[in-house]
């Protein structure tokens, strides 16, 4: 016993490497999984090899057949219980002023240029919705809140890097381990069966969404590149500040800088909200959304959709789109004003004075 | 080389003209040099002639297929190379869609930089609601939906540029007048060049050609105006300037020496950064589009 806290303490001394390295060679027969885990809290980047330690093997250990069988079937081993989805559906809730409905995972595919009818160029972002379904429902009796939550994941993941505890979140559903697992804040009567996918169809053109992201990490950064400040001059006897602020507040009333004064510090990285975009355009065909505006974030990185909060619209498609109530949707579905490719080039008409 | 007194002899002179012709709107220190004209004909002394002929442009340089007549495919089908990692290929292979959506629609004809274009734009300010522009196209820039070109002409005696977006629905038609190829990736320097070479008739006949003619190479090597120009064209590898008319100090010459011995110029690899598979699902997307026109 007081060998194994000797070990612990141990572990905590050294770097993590060591301890992943040490994991890997015939000591991680002795240690215990107590031990890696109290590894594993000093630091998120150990946490690919803790986590197949956790689920009782080493990489190593196994043959490549034996690992490409396992991968497989962690890839199949959700689906092949009987899915939620084959009992009696959920009765669908009608829509009411006060209800919310759940948003999307969503991931961000670049932007391109799209024209309206009196031919004003709009830069879009495409966004497009990988394997976006739900999890899981927690009712509001639950959660001893106005609002239940429920669970969307998005993107099939790996399960090998995938710790037990977070795969077992998904055999609730019947689903693939997803890589991104999200909860909204939805009423009741908004509420999905577990294993629901969910489309692109979801939103409408015409409709406006509030879409967050974490944003593109600049790092530490000054004050011009941080605020946009101008900086001080390059000559004229001016030592050791040229890209330094000047003042920072008054002296005698205040007596101290103000809060929220713009200063040098971490840029980007941010979970930041773009709000009232407005969509106008849906591929129902590959899921992709087209929204009028920028989004946070780098290309191929996951952003929330979600209804927007001011510009709300009325009766939306609810709880959710599910293509064997409604009729067969086209391919692609535009906004009224919006300009399709497929049309003759814009004229305007002579005014004839009166 | 010149001599410390020719030198001393020459600012004399310069020194003169301009208190000679304060009066006068010429400045006399751009008509005049301090340096003496080099020959030209000594290769050393010309930057831009001694560069052998890669800097063309990209879409020159897509791989053709063998045994098979070589087709012209528009510069904007093709992704940026410079930003690889995580560009979307679906993103990619939507907007090309689009492209040829609205391709059906108007007639996006073959050209080049260096053609001579008439464009039509409605515009609700003009009288009669279309404008109508003819100029020689000095640039093609952007990708896809958002490709332009910039138009040049000089108009009484104003140089006038237009940049158009191809895929614009407010453009109304693109009407070859003269086809034609340059041995430039661009032709921004025409700025700098005297008006004669970018001065075109607004009426101006259509050139007729055959179907199967190959496209003429424009080899005219353009004077300049005297200096400072908007940029330091001896130095970006430049065909089409006549540098044997221009007069360069010793140490704008030898900058322009260092400035050639670029990598560029002998990287063999560079037709193959367009990767093989990209180009023929273009291709391929190209001829059943065709098919489908002809239908």
């Amino acid at each position: 016993m007081a060998a194994s806290m000797c070990f612990q303490t141990y572990l905590r001394i050294l770097p993590v490497n060591f301890v992943r390295q040490a994991c890997k060679c015939e000591l991680s027969t002795r240690i215990s999984y107590s031990c890696v885990t109290t590894a594993r809290s000093y630091s998120s980047t150990i946490q690919d090899k803790s986590t197949s330690l956790q689920s009782g093997h080493l990489e190593s250990d196994l043959t490549t057949e034996n690992l490409d069988f396992s991968v497989d079937y962690a890839k199949v081993r959700n689906i092949l219980r009987p899915s939620p989805l084959k009992n009696e559906p959920w009765e669908a809730g009608n829509w009411t002023q006060h209800s919310k409905r759940c948003g999307v995972i969503a991931v961000k595919l670049g932007m391109m240029p799209l024209w309206t009818k009196q031919g004003e160029r709009l830069q879009c972002t495409l966004l497009q919705l990988q394997d976006c379904c739900v999890i899981d429902y927690i009712p509001p009796e639950e959660t001893q809140e106005k609002y239940g939550y429920l669970y969307v994941g998005a993107k099939n993941a790996s399960p090998l890097y995938v710790g037990k505890a977070y795969a077992d979140l998904f055999k609730k559903a019947c689903v693939p381990v997803k890589q991104k697992l999200l909860r909204f804040r939805i009423t009741d009567d908004a509420k999905l069966q577990p294993g629901t996918p969910l489309y692109a169809a979801h939103f409408r053109p015409g409709m406006y969404v509030d879409v967050t992201a974490r944003s593109i990490g600049h790092g530490f950064q000054g004050v011009m590149k941080r605020w946009g400040m101008k900086g001080q001059p390059a000559s004229h006897g001016a030592t050791k500040t040229h890209r330094k602020m000047g003042a920072t507040g008054g002296g005698g009333k205040p007596g101290r800088v103000r809060l929220g004064k713009k200063m040098a510090g971490q840029m980007g990285n941010q979970l930041r909200t773009e709000v009232n975009l407005q969509v106008v355009r849906v591929n129902t065909r590959y899921n992709i959304i087209y929204v009028s505006g920028t989004v946070p974030g780098f290309h191929t990185s996951f952003v929330v959709v979600k209804d927007a909060r001011i510009n709300r619209v009325k009766h939306p498609p609810f709880p959710t789109y599910v293509p064997d109530r409604e009729e067969d949707l086209p391919e692609e579905l535009y906004e009224d004003d919006l300009f399709s490719f497929d049309h003759e080039s814009i004229t305007f008409e002579e005014e004839v004075d009166k | 080389m010149a001599t410390a007194r020719q030198g001393m002899f020459l600012r004399y002179l310069r020194n003169f003209t301009q208190i000679s012709s304060c009066a006068s709107h010429i400045r006399p220190s751009r008509c005049l040099s301090t340096t003496l004209a080099r020959d030209a004909k000594t290769p050393q002394s010309t930057p831009g002639n001694n560069l052998h002929e890669t800097a063309e442009r990209d879409y020159w340089e897509i791989p053709q297929r063998e045994g098979q007549p070589s087709k012209f495919i528009s510069p904007e089908f093709f992704p940026p190379k410079h930003r690889p990692g995580r560009r979307s290929k679906l993103r990619d292979y939507l907007e090309r869609k689009d492209m040829l959506r609205r391709r059906k629609v108007i007639d996006i004809p073959e050209f080049y930089v260096g053609s001579i274009l008439r464009v039509t734009m409605s515009d609700p300010c003009a009288p009669g609601k279309k404008n109508t522009f003819v100029g020689i196209c000095i640039k093609r820039g952007g990708f896809g939906l958002g490709a332009t070109i910039t138009l040049r002409n000089v108009i009484e005696g104003q140089g006038i540029e237009i940049c158009y977006e191809l895929y614009n629905p407010l453009l109304l038609e693109i009407d070859v007048i003269r086809l034609e190829k340059r041995r430039d990736a661009h032709l921004l320097y025409l700025r700098d060049a005297l008006p004669q070479y970018s001065t075109f008739d607004h009426d101006m006949p259509t050139v007729k050609r055959g179907a199967n003619d190959p496209v003429p190479v424009n080899d005219t090597k353009v004077r300049m105006k005297p200096r400072p120009w908007s940029k330091r064209w001896e130095r970006l590898h430049i065909n089409g300037i006549d540098f044997s008319k221009v007069t360069l100090r010793p140490k704008d010459i030898k900058a322009a020496e260092e400035w050639q011995a670029d990598w560029r110029t002998e990287d063999f690899a560079k037709k193959y950064e367009q990767p093989i598979d990209l180009v023929e699902q273009i291709r391929k997307e190209l001829d059943e589009w065709e098919a489908d026109v002809k239908q």
